[in-house]
């Protein structure tokens, strides 16, 4: 069976290959070449048209998921109102600008088909359920990528830390500059709201050290103190008297 | 229904009197005739019956500079913009700055001693969770007038004034 | 006495001359001569004494720093359970509460060629001239009308005696039930839902659930903004014990949704539908718990299509069947119930709610599932409802169902929104139809008491209720109700449907009506004659909160220029009238002992309320009332007041106790306080072996209600498209009246916003920051369009707050009630958003 079929499709490529290897008969060379060429120019517009299509805001909000959950939650952010009017869209921010990497990041976005397919963040729930997932990916990919969505509008070259607040001008001229850190290390959450951040780096010092806690009685805060002077500097280890 | 005269803004000369340094937007206007409307509001003198144009949405004061509190109790206020800093079950934004261990790299101001003393006055590790949500006391300040002034006296000027009394000492 | 050392009050006319040439301008000298900016330690000492915050029902205490006459700095205290040292933004501030510079000094009176007229201009007047006035329409009124034309409007934030003197003026000095508090605003619903299930008002539980319970669920409450300290203490237990859930309940979405397990944004109204299909899956997935609920439990089916407390004219109300018996129920079994709540499926209620069904589930299993012990709170969203006494009787269905209740963490709670709501307004009874200790106006029996305890004769009480807050506004406008007191809130810029109702019945000209305030308010100016009133530790004081604990203050500091507080005006008022001007003669013959008497006589100088002397205050604390009076006022008025509740489940300490303690909470049986009630072991009234006695009703059993869901009175229609909720801000209390004056919490929420979602913003054409009308049937605003701000409405319901004096939403609103409570929802009405272009 797997034999016939194979015999069957080497055939059909072998009959193909002999169609395509005989010199034309019909048409001119020149008309060949203008012909392919313009087939070309079709073919790939075509594919970049429709590339281009699922690169739009309006597609990535055709799906409720995305719809009623991050777009939902950027609306009232300053990527999306603000001062000038210059706004991101979901493509500015998730999708590559060249060509290979963006490619390649559709090969990726597979995987979020086959998703909407067989509903994995179908409701809010399951979507929350998988938040911290999906925003450490795009972390990933924007910590790996030295922040490249974000720089396209803001570029470090051009920023006037004159206009900046006191804080973010030192922040810039100091961490970015040196290249210690890149946008997304402290700009998280910026556009969407974020997932528990328990365990990451910069945001955890409070957080995580009370949520896995079962129990607030006197032991449990002994051990808790035990525990946190194991894991950090003692703190100032007298206590305050009323 | 007639115009009341009486939301005319005027102040009493009897009000507080000698001296009260009127800030902009209040509708307080100092009249030397006595016997008179006595009293201001904070509706601009437009009746409750009508409706005038509202005052614009301020901005929140960007320019981190520290106000002096009006006593050591006081919560300082937010020196700057808050927008879209999350406090909630899944992080809280304040504490990547304000935090004790992040404070060297923030230059932030760090969390007082009081943030880590749980609901029996024990000093914990780390921020205590009943002072997890900041602007409940913390709040940012819009760049908008005072709407009526407060003569509230910080504990120095009431020494000073003492001081200022013909050499009169405070009372013991 | 005050913690370090004695207050002195020799120096305050030197400080008032030195504030006013401080505020003129000289800052910048040195702080003190010592080269080393050390001030001497004599010199540095403050003097500190307790209080309770000024503000909400939370009840948090504040220790005050006083010196020389002025209050200096206030923080929380740490010995207070309640908040144990924290306080929230608004109690940081209380220091600076006082002292705006626009407070009122002296009386205020509408006048006209030298004299009152209605259409004059406020001109200061002597107190001697503003009662004169104040009498001679009080008399005229009387005479003309008889008691049920005269009234007054006070407050749960009123100090307990405050309220029992204001009481005791209008039900037996005028023999008047037209006294109704703001509470009826605010707790009157919470109030029936007590009466209505237990017999007895206010929660059997306390804070102290707080750190036991698995689970919170917040119906219609925003605790991070409106109770921010309770919210501490449910953070740190959320955030301490991973297990412990928290489920936040509104129509849109705010803050207390930061901390949310469970989130939920339900349609208008339909958390009665909620309420149901909870109790439903509790049956249906057999986790009643049928001990508990055969011992102490009995069924009732309450009365449906009960109206909605409007006018009795409005279509709407006329076409309700049971408006007039909204409070009926008949006894019903167990089976019974099940099936009537049968209908409220897991389906139906998704739908209707618009909530997921996996939500409701798992909101259903926190009451379902034994071992979760589960703390309801509740504040405004359930009780301004016009279903609001029903919705409180179906969250205490769910909790007696599965017997979940008067035990540690178990707990249904109503939150109370003022600081006095519970101490003063409930406790004291200063309703239309109440009395002290839960008794009420209509029982010949309550009536028969309190005229005992008053020595008053009897039948002096009316039997009839008189005007609730809302029926007060209708019948100023309709002309009945004709001399009008109104002390300690700011019901013009508060009361609902103000075009139509409160604006036309203060300035009818058939009524003179009469404003204490601090401040010149909305309310103050539009009254003929306005009284300035010492506020907060300028007296001294008693309040109520939430969790059932009276708490005392001092008087620390001497109210500015002529204000007196709003006791001293009610009892100085009474001494111009004699028994003639207020009692009928044939009344008067019946009873001719009281002959030639002044109301003051009677009401005050009873031997009971004068008995103690001015050396019982306490060393160090002044008290303006007692000086003046002779007697010590608040020991006398709380000790009768207190003779009305003592062995009768509502006992209260010896007052005394109070000054020295930081609250405590009744019933108070042997210098022991009471933390849950009607639990074996916590309350004494409990009979030994009975584990459980909701002894509120004569059968020891409290009452599960059969009701069903029934629609709002207003809904957003084609013309009116929008729901329009309102409410408060965490940096303003209330109208805004002290709150604005302090500039830092000005400058935290300057003004009231239109908060809606941006997607209806941008159907309307409207952007952030662009100023719309909010418009109703009754009214409109101008306000500006808040799209992301901190509370996020869903699309088609728009959120205005009520504190700006500048933008009164109140204009809009719908005078609904709930029709057994008479409490106005001023959470739902529909409006249109219509953008402004000039």
């Amino acid at each position: 069976m797997i034999g016939r079929l194979w015999h069957w499709g080497w055939g059909l490529v072998r009959d193909i290959w002999f169609v395509l290897r005989r010199p034309s008969v019909h048409f001119s060379l020149g008309f060949l070449t203008i012909g392919g060429f313009l087939a070309g120019i079709v073919f790939w517009g075509g594919f970049n048209t429709a590339l281009e299509v699922t690169n739009t805001e309006r597609f990535c909000i055709s799906c409720h998921e995305m719809r009623d959950n991050v777009y939902e939650e950027l609306k009232t952010t300053i990527h999306f109102t603000n001062r000038s009017g210059v706004r991101a869209t979901c493509p500015d921010c998730h999708v590559p600008h060249n060509w290979t990497d963006k490619i390649a990041r559709k090969m990726q976005a597979s995987k979020e088909v086959w998703g909407k397919i067989f509903g994995t963040i179908s409701t809010r729930d399951k979507f929350l359920d998988k938040r911290r997932e999906l925003a450490e990916h795009e972390w990933a990919r924007l910590k790996a990528n030295d922040s490249l969505e974000c720089r396209n509008c803001h570029d470090f070259e051009y920023m006037d830390f004159t206009r900046q607040n006191a804080r973010a001008a030192e922040a810039h001229s100091t961490y970015l500059a040196a290249g210690e850190k890149t946008c997304i290390d402290c700009h998280k959450g910026i556009a969407h709201q974020l997932p528990d951040m328990q365990g990451v780096p910069g945001w955890d010092a409070v957080h995580s050290f009370y949520m896995e806690v079962p129990n607030n009685s006197a032991g449990d805060r002994l051990q808790r103190l035990a525990r946190a002077l194991r894991e950090t500097p003692p703190a100032n280890a007298s206590t305050m008297s009323d | 229904m007639s115009r009341l005269r009486g939301f005319s803004p005027i102040l009493a000369a009897g009000l507080l009197a000698a001296a009260i340094p009127l800030i902009g937007g209040i509708a307080l206007i100092g009249i030397a005739a006595a016997q008179e409307v006595a009293v201001s509001d904070l509706r601009d003198g437009v009746p409750p019956t009508e409706e005038a144009a509202p005052p614009p949405i301020f901005n929140e004061i960007n320019d981190d500079k520290r106000r002096a509190r009006n006593y050591p109790e006081q919560p300082p206020v937010i020196p700057h913009n808050i927008r879209d800093y999350p406090i909630t079950l899944n992080a809280n934004k304040c504490l990547t700055c304000h935090t004790r261990e992040f404070t060297a790299q923030s230059q932030a101001p760090m969390i007082s001693i009081t943030h880590f003393m749980d609901r029996d006055s024990q000093i914990l590790a780390t921020v205590t969770p009943r002072r997890y949500f900041c602007t409940q006391c913390h709040v940012t300040q819009a760049d908008a007038p005072d709407l009526v002034e407060n003569q509230f006296m910080p504990i120095e000027e009431i020494l000073r004034a003492f001081r200022e009394q013909d050499g009169e000492e405070p009372n013991p | 006495m005050p913690e370090s050392g004695s207050l002195k009050l020799t120096r305050r006319q030197v400080i008032k001359a030195k504030a006013a040439a401080i505020a003129a301008g000289v800052a910048g000298i040195p702080v003190a001569e010592a080269a080393n900016g050390i001030i001497p330690g004599d010199e540095a000492r403050l003097d500190w004494s307790k209080a309770p915050c000024r503000f909400c029902g939370t009840g948090c205490g504040v220790m005050v720093a006083v010196r020389d006459n002025r209050v200096v700095a206030t923080h929380g205290d740490i010995h207070a359970e309640v908040n144990r040292g924290l306080n929230c933004v608004k109690g940081y501030f209380l220091s600076k509460i006082m002292y705006g510079a626009d407070r009122l000094t002296q009386p205020l009176l509408r006048m006209k060629d030298g004299k009152y007229a209605k259409d004059g201009e406020f001109t200061p007047v002597t107190w001697e001239q503003a009662f004169d006035e104040m009498a001679v329409q009080w008399k005229r009124v009387l005479k003309e009308k008889g008691p049920t034309a005269v009234g007054m409007f006070g407050s749960g934030q009123w100090t307990v005696w405050e309220g029992y003197a204001a009481l005791k003026l209008m039900k037996a000095g005028f023999r008047s039930n037209n006294i109704d508090p703001n509470a009826r605003h605010c707790m009157a619903s919470a109030v029936g839902g007590f009466m209505r299930t237990f017999g007895m008002d206010e929660p059997m539980g306390c804070y102290d659930d707080i750190e036991v319970a698995d689970a919170f669920v917040l119906w219609g409450s925003n605790m991070a903004e409106m109770h921010p300290i309770l919210w501490t203490r449910v953070a740190d237990r959320r955030l301490s014990a991973a297990h412990v859930k928290v489920c936040v309940m509104s129509t849109f979405e705010h803050r207390s949704f930061d901390l949310a397990d469970i989130p939920m944004v339900f349609a208008p109204q339909t958390d009665l539908a909620i309420l149901n299909f909870i109790a439903h899956h509790i049956i249906s997935t057999n986790r009643v718990n049928r001990a508990f609920v055969d011992a102490h439990t009995s069924f009732r089916r309450g009365a449906t299509d009960i109206g909605y407390g409007l006018r009795p004219e409005h279509p709407r109300e006329a076409a309700a069947a049971n408006a007039d018996k909204a409070n009926d129920s008949e006894p019903m079994t167990f089976e019974e119930f099940a099936a009537f709540v049968a209908e409220y499926d897991v389906d139906k209620v998704a739908e209707l709610s618009g909530v997921p069904k996996e939500r409701l589930i798992e909101l259903a299993e926190l009451y379902a599932d034994p071992g979760i012990k589960v703390v309801s709170f509740w504040t405004m969203g359930f009780n301004q409802h016009t279903r609001g006494v029903w919705a409180n009787n179906m969250i205490y269905n769910i909790h007696l169902l599965t017997g979940k209740i008067a035990e540690p963490g178990n707990s249904p709670f109503s939150l109370t929104g003022q600081p006095s709501a519970c101490g003063t307004a409930r406790e004291v009874g200063t309703f239309s139809h109440r009395l002290p200790a839960d008794m009420v106006v209509t029982n010949p029996e309550h009536r028969k008491h309190a005229e005992e305890i008053w020595q008053v004769p009897a039948g002096t009480i009316p039997e009839k209720p008189g005007y609730h807050a809302v029926l007060q506004n209708r019948m100023l406008k309709d002309g009945k109700l004709n001399a009008y007191w109104v002390q300690v809130n700011n019901n013009m810029q508060a009361g609902p449907n103000m075009n139509e109702e409160g604006w036309p019945g203060y300035r009818n000209p058939d009524n003179f009506i009469v404003v204490s305030d601090a401040y010149p308010t909305v309310t103050a100016l539009a009254a003929d004659l306005i009284l300035p009133t010492a506020m907060w530790v300028e007296k001294e004081g008693a309040y109520g909160n939430a969790e059932r604990r009276t708490h005392f203050w001092h008087q620390l500091v001497t109210a500015p220029g002529e204000s007196r507080s709003d006791l001293w005006q009610i009892m100085e008022f009474s001494t111009r009238f004699t028994m003639e001007d207020v009692w009928p003669a044939d009344f008067l013959d019946a009873n001719p002992a009281f002959k030639g008497k002044s109301l003051f006589d009677v009401l005050f100088g009873n031997g009971s309320v004068n008995k103690y002397p001015v050396s019982d205050i306490e060393e160090g604390y002044a008290n303006h009332e007692s000086e003046y009076f002779g007697f010590y006022v608040q020991k006398g008025l709380f000790e009768e007041y207190a003779g009305f509740g003592r062995g009768h489940a509502h006992d209260l300490a010896p007052f005394d106790t109070y000054h020295q303690v930081r609250g405590l909470r009744w019933p108070v049986v042997d210098g022991k306080e009471t933390r849950w009630r009607y639990r074996e072991g916590y309350d004494p009234y409990v009979e030994a072996g009975r584990s459980v006695q909701f002894y509120g009703y004569k059968d020891k059993r409290a009452l599960i209600f059969a009701l069903p869901y029934e629609p709002a009175a207003e809904s957003p229609d084609a013309e009116y498209d929008m729901w329009l909720s309102t409410g408060r801000v965490l940096e303003h209390w209330h109208s805004g009246s002290m709150t604005r004056r302090v500039p830092e919490l000005n400058r935290a929420v300057p003004n009231a916003l239109c908060y809606m979602h941006p997607d209806d913003a941008k159907a309307r054409n409207v952007r952030r920051g662009e100023e719309v009308r909010v418009i109703s049937r009754r009214g409109e605003i101008r306000v500006r369009v808040e799209t992301r701000g901190r509370n996020k409405p869903p699309r088609g319901l728009v959120f205005v707050p009520w504190f700006d004096e500048g933008r009164l939403i109140n204009k809009v609103t719908l005078d609904a009630t709930d029709p057994i409570s008479k409490q106005t929802d001023f959470k739902k009405c529909a409006v249109r958003i219509e953008k402004v272009t000039s």
